[in-house]
């Protein structure tokens, strides 16, 4: 058919890892990498900027107490000294600049004499451990469910993984993770007689992972599956496909080769900022779990206004999803090779 | 007390003595049936990790939870709250015009690392405390016209270390040989007893601190000054544990210390946990991986309705008290009849009954149960609807003029809970239509300390220590906007409680005391609201002597240097 | 070229197509000819008038009004009491809050959508279509967005203009677009390079008539798929911002806070938490048939 036969290159239908590599492709594509990676310097500039004064704008100040009795005024003004905040705003701004520059993101006011580097670094193991298995089993499963469910479109395969999806997007993380402790630890535990159950929140035990694996899981996968119903959908219907499909080929192949890849874009664009939020920590499933990431701290230092710990999760939280949306723009050149970058 | 970010936070309980024993005992039997040392382990929730490990930086109950278990300070409580008892200090004599303290220290009080506690760490450890460029949250009541020459603490400049050491060696403190420790006042306090029971109070050894820092560091140098306490080898306390681990956000591990002047505990383990959610909590418990826990509001009824764990709560009085806020500042509310019509109108038993599932009693005065002070006599506050209509009338407020108000709620579940209830009160038995405000607890400090509130709670207070003092100076006019968010006018409260507070005499001062209470109830200065009630869960095989007041966040936690586990 | 002759042919397939019978006309019967997509519109407007009858029924008495709490019946189970669905941690009907819930929760999760789909659509087809400058100026901006601090932001929100309903669905649509912006952004980057549309560019067809009759019909699938999940997500964090103060203060029930609230109860009372989710799931379903039926109605490969 000249559809197939005519297409300006087989891309679409041959794996494209070698033509993307090209070496004319691959000079072009590392001049994109380098420019991208500069251009992180001012979005993490303007995410410091808008950060900071956002921050000193929120009501509330770092040495407010959540109840009680307030700290009294010559403590406050203490306080103001040893922390430089007595200092006007754009003179703690510069000097805030001029130390991330050198990568000394400062002292919590939180927690004494603690330095934000040690307390992101303490916290991003655990997050980013959580983040990467979650992720580990996201794009499988997600993209499985949903080429199964276009597949089989108006089917019961395609109707329990709707019902996957609708019910995993219903029930908040933090009720999916409180009903399987229910049920997975402290029922399980009783049943058992403490013989066995998974841990209803002990970092370090070996099963702890698996609830909160799960948990962190869940709607992503639901999301994913569904962008991939739909967007496979799409290019079943494409001519081309339907042509393959003609031409005898077998199911499996048609729907690896073609079908797949063409409906990648969507589910690829959506993973990368879904791996960035994934292994930067979710504080939900950090607080039912009890595990002791910086999704958490994160939140912890907005709500005690610890503007050192914010700036610093914040401006971690940028690179990592630059780096993520930069990942995805790649992949759009493996995935399919006329994608222009610019 | 600074009350926690959980209502749970506010632990200060009171009421006598109570003997959480295994095998039905309910006082430690001559065979103690001690589990082996490997099991010697306690799990304990304090919800929230300690901002640091230095004793004088803490402010927050679950933080003292781990200060005063590994350093001790001069005197503790006795468990009946009556007096002081020794701890640090074997004794002390105070002169007769109440102005010197001579502290006699434990001759046997050793550092954890074996050396002996000197007076000289006394001094150090305080002035470490009042060194202004540290800017401890809790230094307040020891230069609040306390200690002799501390009173200019807001007044030193930070930024010059001469400065600093010419104020901290103008204190009031010496140490006239290695065992006596001397404080000098700067005027006549009763409460100084009870001022030095505090946690922040503590000896430190400069030469610890010092050699952490990497040297002799200048007195304005704040970070060099708490390098010490980030990390366990070189947080050495005099208390009965000292700290093996610290794994940030998860928990904090404390070991016996075996120079313990008082003998080494029998725990070989204590693990303070920071589980924020109370639901985890609670299956951790379940799961049997915590031995003492708090129960969740909505689960109390849970666990009384169940076998098991019912015969593992435990429910006692917290040395707390809750109240309303009127900002007293805006007509209507600079009227008492409008706030006494308001505090008329709630009805205090089923709040505590059934909303809080009776860990709550409803107070309608000031001073909580269980400690001096505590008095129910006057009930002008308490619930008659009737009553409270006809005052809003005699007030000639209109319906339409309140219901423009708001009730400033912090967005934590209990106060959310709480408010609900408070605001259908009002909205049912006044008439009245009035919303709530639910936002950011940083947010509602923020806005009630600029006095851009109409009403406000419940905000509360948990004692420090078992004495008027420490609750009457609340409501005096110089501390309006520090707890006193309304700033009521009080006729003659200030002189009242200022004489008081110097007084000598401990029956005058009762009498003085309860005439200043009089005066905030029938003034309805605030409306008190209730005394809340620690519901805890206890492994049947933790062996805890409860001391009420000492306990200032789970169970027995200032016993534990006596806890065991015993055989199961 | 000769190798693009049949993208062409398709291309003017469709423009005839067009002509022939109305777009929406078209549509609209095919719409309806998908059953589940039926179902699901039924729901919808099923859950609609219950939103707009609610104050109704409560003010003759036919439901039990949903701020009325009976302390000595907390935490009710279902049918207890004379609760059908049970109580909350204050003794409210669950039912009457699920009713009355419906109001904020349905138009939030709508109305945001209704904000965040012009935005996102508008943004992602500019990047993907011009790309160059435009392309990675828009895309910077979307890397900012996505790393700023949407909950600080909020609070700063608040403390400006108070809390009001406007303000819910402003902060949660300025935090949202980013996600379908880029989505957009990557359909248009894939299928602009396909044949078809370079066959109708070079038949000169106007950047706009590309972009709404080529470019979109064919990147709708995914579009409407993350739409429909933004419904639930946006009545959670409805909840969310509550707890801060933006928005819908309590007594006034909206299932995102019930939700919430029934976390606290999950062992005393576990299904003052199912409830609400499974409005919310109802919901979800109904919208995601109306989506795919949508979806289907407006493909253009569907319409011979």
């Amino acid at each position: 058919m000249a559809v197939i036969a005519g297409r300006p290159n087989r891309g679409a239908l041959l794996p494209s890892r070698l033509s993307a590599l090209s070496s004319s492709r691959a000079g072009s594509l590392t001049i994109f990498i380098v420019r991208r990676i500069l251009w992180m310097i001012p979005i993490v500039f303007f995410v410091i900027l808008i950060t900071f004064f956002l921050m000193h704008l929120a009501p509330g100040s770092p040495w407010d107490r959540s109840g009680g009795r307030e700290l009294s005024a010559v403590v406050r003004h203490n306080l103001d000294i040893k922390y430089g905040l007595n200092q006007p705003e754009y003179q703690q701004f510069e000097l805030y600049l001029w130390n991330v520059a050198h990568f000394d993101f400062g002292l919590s006011y939180q927690y004494e004499g603690k330095t934000v580097t040690t307390l992101i670094g303490e916290g991003i193991p655990y997050t980013a451990t959580l983040g990467v298995l979650a992720f580990v089993i996201i794009v499988p499963l997600g993209i499985a469910m949903g080429v199964l469910a276009a597949l089989r479109q108006n089917t019961r395969t395609d109707y329990i993984t709707m019902g996957f999806a609708t019910a995993a997007a219903s029930f908040p993380n933090f009720v999916v993770g409180a009903l399987m402790v229910v049920v997975f630890s402290v029922e399980m535990a009783k049943w058992t007689q403490h013989a066995f159950f998974l841990p209803a929140a002990d970092f370090g035990v070996d099963d702890h992972l698996i609830m909160p694996v799960i948990t962190l899981a869940l709607l992503p996968i639901a999301y994913t599956a569904r962008l991939t119903r739909a967007s496979t959908l799409d290019t079943i219907r494409q001519d081309y496909i339907r042509t393959a499909w003609a031409k005898g080929l077998s199911e499996r192949l048609v729907v690896v080769k073609h079908v797949l890849k063409n409906s990648l874009i969507p589910v690829v664009t959506t993973l990368g900022p879904t791996f960035a939020f994934l292994v930067t920590g979710s504080v939900i499933v950090e607080t039912v779990f009890n595990i002791p990431g910086i999704g958490r701290a994160f939140v912890v230092a907005v709500t005690s206004r610890d503007y050192p710990m914010i700036l610093g999760t914040t401006v971690l939280f940028s690179v990592v999803i630059a780096v993520a949306n930069l990942v995805v723009d790649v992949l759009y050149v493996f995935i399919d090779p006329r994608v222009r970058l610019t | 007390m600074h009350l926690g970010t959980r209502i749970r936070a506010l632990a200060l309980a009171s009421a006598g003595l109570f003997v959480v024993a295994a095998c039905g005992g309910t006082t430690a039997a001559p065979s103690l049936n001690l589990a082996p040392a490997a099991q010697q382990i306690l799990r304990v929730n304090t919800g929230v990790e300690p901002n640091s490990f230095d004793p004088t930086q803490q402010s927050y109950t679950y933080e003292a939870a781990v200060g005063r278990n590994t350093f001790q300070s001069l005197l503790q409580p006795k468990a009946d709250l009556s007096d002081v008892q020794p701890a640090a200090a074997k004794s002390y004599d105070v002169s007769s015009d109440g102005l010197t303290y001579t502290f006699h220290l434990q001759p046997n009080a050793k550092w954890s690392d074996g050396k002996p506690v000197t007076a000289s760490d006394w001094v150090y450890g305080y002035q470490h405390l009042l060194n202004p460029a540290l800017a401890a949250p809790y230094v307040d009541p020891f230069f609040d016209t306390t200690i002799a020459g501390a009173a200019n603490y807001g007044n030193v400049d930070v930024s010059s270390a001469s400065a600093i050491d010419s104020y901290l060696s103008g204190l009031g403190l010496s140490a006239p040989d290695a065992n006596t420790f001397v404080i000098k006042l700067a005027h006549p306090a009763a409460y100084f007893k009870w001022v030095v029971t505090l946690w922040v109070a503590i000896p430190l050894r400069k030469d610890v601190v010092e050699s952490a820092a990497g040297g002799t560091f200048a007195s304005t140098d704040t970070t060099k000054a708490e390098v010490w306490a980030n990390n366990a080898s070189t947080i050495i306390g005099n208390g009965a544990f000292k700290i093996s681990e610290i794994v940030s956000k998860d928990h904090v591990t404390m070991v016996p210390n075996t120079y313990y002047w008082g003998g080494a505990p029998k725990l070989q383990q204590v693990i303070y946990y920071y589980i924020s959610d109370g639901n985890t909590e609670f299956s951790k418990y379940q799961t049997g991986a915590l031995d003492i826990a708090n129960v969740p509001l909505a689960d109390v009824t849970v666990v009384q309705g169940d076998a098991t764990l019912s015969k593992q709560a435990y429910l006692y009085p917290e040395l707390t008290a809750f109240w309303m806020t009127f900002n007293t500042q805006k007509a209507p509310f600079d009227n008492p009849k409008v706030r006494l019509a308001f505090a008329k109108s709630i009805d205090r038993n089923a709040l505590a009954t059934d909303v809080e599932h009776g860990t709550a009693k409803g107070l309608a005065s000031f001073i909580p149960n269980g400690m001096a002070g505590y008095d129910t006599s006057d009930t002008t506050q308490s619930f008659d609807p009737t009553a409270a209509k006809a005052l809003l009338a005699s007030a000639g407020v209109t319906a339409s003029t309140l219901n423009q108000f708001k009730l400033l709620t912090r967005n934590t579940t209990g106060s959310k809970t709480i408010n609900q209830y408070i605001v259908n009160q009002w909205n049912t038995n006044l008439g009245l239509n009035i919303q709530l405000d639910v936002i950011d607890s940083k947010t509602v400090t923020s806005r009630i300390r600029k006095g851009d509130f109409d009403i406000y709670g419940p905000d509360g207070w948990g004692a420090d220590y078992p004495d008027q003092q420490d609750w009457a100076d609340i409501f005096v006019s110089g501390s309006c906007h520090s707890l006193n968010w309304g700033c009521p006018t009080l006729a003659g409260y200030d002189a009242l409680v200022q004489k008081a507070d110097t007084e000598l005499n401990q029956t005058q001062r009762n009498a003085d005391y309860l005439t200043a209470q009089k005066e905030l109830i029938d003034q309805a200065a605030v409306a008190f609201m209730y005394q809340p009630y620690e519901y805890d869960l206890v492994a049947p095989y933790v062996h805890i002597t409860h001391t009420a007041f000492d306990d200032q966040y789970a169970p027995g936690d200032q016993n534990y240097a006596t806890a065991y586990i015993t055989a199961h | 070229m000769a190798l693009a002759a049949p993208a062409v042919q398709q291309a003017v397939d469709w423009e005839v197509a067009e002509q022939q019978i109305g777009l929406w006309q078209d549509a609209w019967s095919r719409f309806r000819r998908n059953r589940l997509a039926l179902a699901g519109a039924v729901v919808v407007v099923f859950l609609v008038l219950v939103a707009f009858l609610s104050p109704v029924l409560v003010h003759f008495g036919i439901i039990i009004d949903p701020i009325n709490q009976e302390v000595t019946h907390i935490e009710a189970g279902p049918g207890q009491f004379g609760h059908l669905l049970g109580t909350d941690e204050l003794g409210r009907d669950t039912l009457s809050r699920l009713m009355y819930g419906s109001r904020i929760s349905l138009s939030v999760g709508i109305l945001v959508q209704g904000i965040i789909l012009p935005i996102g659509l508008a943004i992602g087809l500019a990047a993907g279509y011009f790309g160059g400058r435009i392309d990675n100026l828009l895309m910077r901006i979307t890397d900012i967005w996505y790393a700023f601090p949407d909950l600080i932001f909020v609070l700063v929100l608040v403390s400006v203009f108070g809390p009001s309903l406007l303000s819910i669905f402003g902060a949660i649509a300025l935090v949202n677009w980013v996600n379908l912006a880029r989505l957009v952004r990557g359909q248009v980057l894939a299928i602009k390079e396909k044949e078809y549309i370079e066959a109708a560019r070079s038949s000169g067809s106007p950047p706009i008539k590309l972009i709404l009759k080529h470019l979109l019909p064919n990147a709708l699938g995914p579009i409407i798929v993350t739409v429909v999940f933004g419904i639930p997500q946006a009545i959670f964090l409805e909840a969310a911002l509550s707890f801060l103060g933006v928005g819908i203060q309590p007594p006034t029930p909206t299932w995102g806070q019930m939700v919430f609230d029934g976390y606290e109860a999950i062992y005393a009372n576990p299904t003052s938490v199912v409830f609400p989710a499974l409005a919310i799931g109802f919901t979800l379903l109904a919208f995601s048939f109306i989506g795919d039926g949508l979806r289907d109605a407006l493909d253009p490969r569907m319409r011979r």
